[in-house]
């Protein structure tokens, strides 16, 4: 017979499963990524050392993002510092009013009436990165495409009816989305053949692709420059990064010490009581 | 010199009783001499206490309580102010944590026994210091003026708004305007940094006093009173210094290490503890995607929403926090501790756990059909966990209790 405690054992198992499996069923569960019709959003990995990247992404920013974007949180002075580059070059070649000083904060060059241009008002970037995430920077700056049914003629894939149009057009080239005769792969993996032994091509749609000779960088050089641009918008999003990813193995190494020179002094005392 | 020091202190002392208390509270304080980790983490929350104080007085310094400047302050205070940036992770770190120390202390109580005669005060008294907990939290969450600051305030006030007949104009005061604005922001400042942590510390004291006079308990539910030595002293207890202090300076070594961890190297917790929407300033026309609340308040926050109907809900997630404070007249066990009582208790307790992690989970996630099933059902366990406690503790088969530690 099937006692009481039993029975109140077997339903509660059966809860547990029961929630088990949903957690499964979870980690399988489609939902819209940030990156929308681009599906996974290409993985980035900063490199907030490599003062060059970041030397370069500000260049990029400051020619070809900062007209409309501003970095309203940031100071002039503190790129300048912590991106090593002197003052006086970085004013000369990259602070095109010359009334501004190193204390200034970085509230760019858009009239009030900005809105009326674009529909919606260019964001402030300074925390892009950290609201948006690096990885969605990086797809979206390069997953725009032509259609000519927007009004700058360009759409992207990361976010649909973006109202910024291409500015990096020029280094990009014109890309566009295309179809492709891609294998249709089989319920192993594998790609799926036909009797005999031909690869069975599908046509799929949504790839994109630049014009040939359209863009003065190759697709490398293009990926370099968003790259840096990207390292750059994770630098100004948070400037004290690299210095608190120095100065936390000092402090997690300090704590490992107290933790185990304490567990010392613990374990003589414990042996008073503990015999 | 020394002589001088000497007078001076026999002076104040035959006036103020302070080696008395001393000994009294911490020097001499017997504690039981066998207790596990679980028994660590009421000290690891003074700990996180002490932080949140300090750090928070120092964030007051360049923090600016107005609407236009309170977002622009706090990246201020990352930018600008020296070492800004290790206050405020310290403080947004700690504020996660302390939750998570106080979630395990209070599961401790629960499995343990804590709560039982004579601790019914010290429960009452903690489960106080939780509620306190949340409502600081919430506060402190709105100041830095992002849009999930902005957006949770409005989620939460708004349900004051779910009461009948007082509800709009409850809402309104709290508030101090139409919408979430500059006022409230103010006004949330002044009672997260003055009138809150007065009534916390206040409550923490009152916890530790009411907890000294009955003394703190063990893993056994052995009551240590009933074996006393010559001098009064329990046989089964070690002084609290060095032996407890030494013990906690080594949960405190392991806490600190976890918390450098997380504060200098995933400071946003991977958007738990620092929420990724939170980044972009409040803005009254444009509402988030996916408004989640901070992790520690997902449970109860997938409770309300479980709920269709709005003062349902609040009713719900009132309780499911208020049934907290009867937990000592609703266990009818002989014993105290899980180690000693029966198979339902352990079920009981397993599903409890359970219920509560998923139903954090499901507050952190969008609502699917799926999801709001398991909602519900998480919610009946939760709440059968503890109303049936009277019964299930009351009629099963308990081991017996060793007579010493």
């Amino acid at each position: 017979m099937i006692s009481m405690a039993n029975c109140f054992q077997i339903i509660s198992k059966g809860i547990v499963l029961f929630i088990l499996l949903f957690f499964f069923n979870e980690m399988y569960a489609a939902e819209g990524g940030p990156c929308k019709d681009y599906g996974e959003c290409d993985k980035f990995q900063y490199s907030l050392n490599d003062i060059e990247s970041l030397q370069r992404g500000a260049s990029t920013y400051i020619n070809y993002c900062y007209g409309c974007h501003s970095l309203k949180y940031s100071r002039w002075g503190r790129v300048a510092k912590d991106l090593q580059i002197p003052e006086d070059i970085f004013f000369e070649n990259l602070v095109f009013d010359k009334s501004i000083k190193p204390g200034d904060l970085m509230v760019g060059a858009m009239p009030e009436d900005s809105a009326n241009w674009f529909g919606v008002e260019p964001p402030d970037l300074t925390l892009v990165s950290r609201y948006k995430g690096d990885d969605w920077i990086y797809s979206y700056l390069r997953a725009y495409y032509e259609d000519s049914s927007k009004q700058y003629g360009v759409n992207n894939l990361v976010y649909p009816g973006t109202a910024m149009p291409n500015v990096l057009m020029s280094l990009q080239g014109n890309q566009r989305l295309v179809c492709k005769d891609v294998p249709v792969l089989a319920r192993n993996g594998g790609e799926k053949r036909d009797d005999f032994g031909n690869t069975i091509f599908k046509e799929k749609c949504g790839f994109l692709e630049v014009r040939d000779g359209t863009g003065i960088l190759t697709r490398e050089e293009f990926d370099t420059l968003i790259y840096d641009l990207t390292n750059f918008l994770v630098y100004v999003g948070e400037p004290s990064k690299a210095t608190r990813e120095r100065i936390g193995w000092y402090v997690v190494f300090y704590f490992l010490i107290f933790t185990a020179l304490s567990s010392l002094l613990y374990r003589e005392y414990h042996k008073d009581y503990n015999k | 010199m020394t002589e001088i020091a000497g007078k001076l202190f026999t002076w104040i002392n035959t006036r103020l009783p302070i080696v008395n208390t001393f000994e009294r509270h911490l020097s001499k304080h017997p504690v039981p001499s066998k207790v596990n980790f679980w028994y660590l983490f009421g000290a690891l929350a003074a700990v996180t206490l002490i932080i949140q104080v300090v750090t928070g007085i120092w964030l007051i310094m360049p923090y600016s309580n107005t609407e236009e400047q309170a977002f622009s302050s706090i990246e201020y205070i990352m930018r600008d102010v020296d070492y800004g940036w290790v206050i405020r992770y310290m403080h947004t770190t700690g504020a996660s944590l302390f939750f998570a120390v106080v979630y395990l202390h209070m599961f401790r109580g629960l499995l343990y026994g804590s709560y039982q005669k004579p601790k019914e005060l010290v429960w009452i008294f903690g489960c106080t210091i939780y509620l306190a907990m949340m409502a600081e939290g919430f506060l402190g969450y709105v100041l830095p003026y992002g849009q999930m600051s902005y957006w949770g305030a409005q989620v939460i006030i708004s349900l004051f708004g779910a009461i009948p007949y007082i509800g709009e104009s409850l809402e309104l005061w709290v508030r101090g305007d139409y919408y979430i604005s500059g006022i409230t922001v103010s006004r949330f400042f002044a009672l997260h940094v003055v009138a809150l942590p007065l009534v916390l510390i206040a409550l923490v004291f009152l916890h530790l006093v009411a907890l000294h006079e009955v003394g703190a308990g063990n893993p056994e539910g052995v009551d240590i009173e009933e074996h006393l030595d010559d001098d009064g002293v329990p046989l089964d207890s070690v002084p609290f210094f060095p032996y407890k202090v030494l013990n906690a300076l080594v949960a405190i070594g392991v806490f600190m290490t976890v918390f450098s961890i997380i504060m200098f190297f995933f400071p946003e917790g991977g958007g738990y503890f620092i929420e990724m929407a939170n980044f972009q300033e409040a803005n009254p026309l444009v509402t988030p995607d996916h408004i989640a609340p901070v992790w520690y308040y997902a449970p109860f926050y997938t409770m309300l929403r479980a709920i269709p109907d709005p003062l349902g809900g609040l009713i719900v997630m009132a309780s499911a926090v208020a049934i907290f404070f009867i937990v000592p007249w609703l266990d009818r066990s002989k014993v105290a501790s899980i180690r000693y009582k029966g198979i339902y208790s352990k079920i009981a307790i397993t599903m409890f756990g359970v219920s509560f992690l998923t139903l954090g989970y499901l507050g952190t996630v969008g609502v699917t059909e799926v999801r709001k099933t398991m909602s519900v059902i998480c919610t009946i366990i939760y709440f059968a966990y503890f109303l049936l406690m009277p019964i299930y503790t009351k009629y099963e088969t308990t081991k017996e209790v060793p007579e010493r530690l």
